[in-house]
């Protein structure tokens, strides 16, 4: 089982940052480590296996994840300009910000 | 291929992953996921997978690019910078982390898995102009990330007279 340890532990880095950290560029990069995890897996096991037909697989899989990754940096972006901050504590929803005004009429 | 290549690259892909996230400042994040990359298309190119080591390069340098620009527009600067000792920790924490899957897990990949070479690839089947694009466009994203910052210096200044 080659490599299969060091991509799980890249794995684990990777969900460890996307729980704990709040800032959407941070949590970008943990969607990458994850992707780049399973990609490394993937690759490592095919070579180990001699299977060269992997390679061209990895290529689709290469493009599918550059197309998630632009999806969610274009999300990102718009929510920060959105919001003014890229601190997910920070963004407060409209149906919040409601419920505070009804709360201040109430008393 | 040098014994202990493969245990050094390990290495330091861990290390370079646990500084893109614990590191604070957006610029220096980016630097280190782009070291993962790289080191990742190293990886591939040891285990005698030529074009996907091409094509992690050249989506890394694409993924690079877009995220300094990015990082640009988006990043607030953290009101306390990193202190050294703590950027040691982490790497020390990734060097740890690599322990288990040094010892427990590398070896060598198997011989021949290909029937062309790495410069095959690159030269007769063209991969050096993907490359090459990669790093035209990374060059463009740079110019426009030291733009970026400069007007943002400049903003700073008029605000602050």
């Amino acid at each position: 089982m080659d490599f299969v340890i060091l991509s799980l532990v890249m794995l684990a880095i990777g969900i460890y940052g996307l729980l704990t950290k709040r800032d959407l560029l941070k949590i970008f990069i943990s969607i990458e480590l994850i992707a780049t995890a399973a990609t490394l897996n993937f690759v490592m096991l095919a070579s180990a296996m001699s299977k060269g037909v992997a390679q061209a697989f990895l290529i689709l899989a290469f493009s599918t994840d550059t197309a998630v990754s632009a999806v969610i940096l274009a999300l990102l972006v718009v929510v920060s300009k959105k919001y003014g901050t890229s601190d997910i504590s920070k963004i407060v929803l409209p149906e919040e910000i409601e419920s505070e005004e009804e709360s201040e009429v109430g008393q | 291929m040098i014994p202990g290549v493969l245990e050094i690259v390990s290495v330091g892909l861990l290390i370079s992953a646990c500084l893109a996230i614990f590191l604070d400042e957006a610029v220096y994040s980016v630097s280190a996921l782009a070291a993962t990359f790289f080191l990742t298309a190293f990886l591939y190119a040891l285990a005698d997978a030529p074009f996907v080591a091409i094509f992690q390069f050249a989506v890394g340098i694409g993924t690079i690019a877009v995220l300094f620009l990015s990082g640009e527009m988006l990043s607030e600067r953290p009101e306390t910078k990193t202190k050294s000792s703590t950027t040691l920790a982490v790497a020390g924490l990734g060097g740890v982390l690599s322990l288990p899957a040094i010892f427990f897990s590398i070896s060598s990949p198997n011989e021949v898995v290909t029937d062309f070479s790495f410069g095959d690839a690159l030269w007769n089947f063209s991969a050096v102009d993907v490359v090459l694009q990669g790093l035209v466009i990374l060059t463009v994203a740079l110019g426009i990330t030291i733009v970026l910052h400069k007007r943002k210096r400049i903003k700073k200044r008029r605000g602050v007279q």
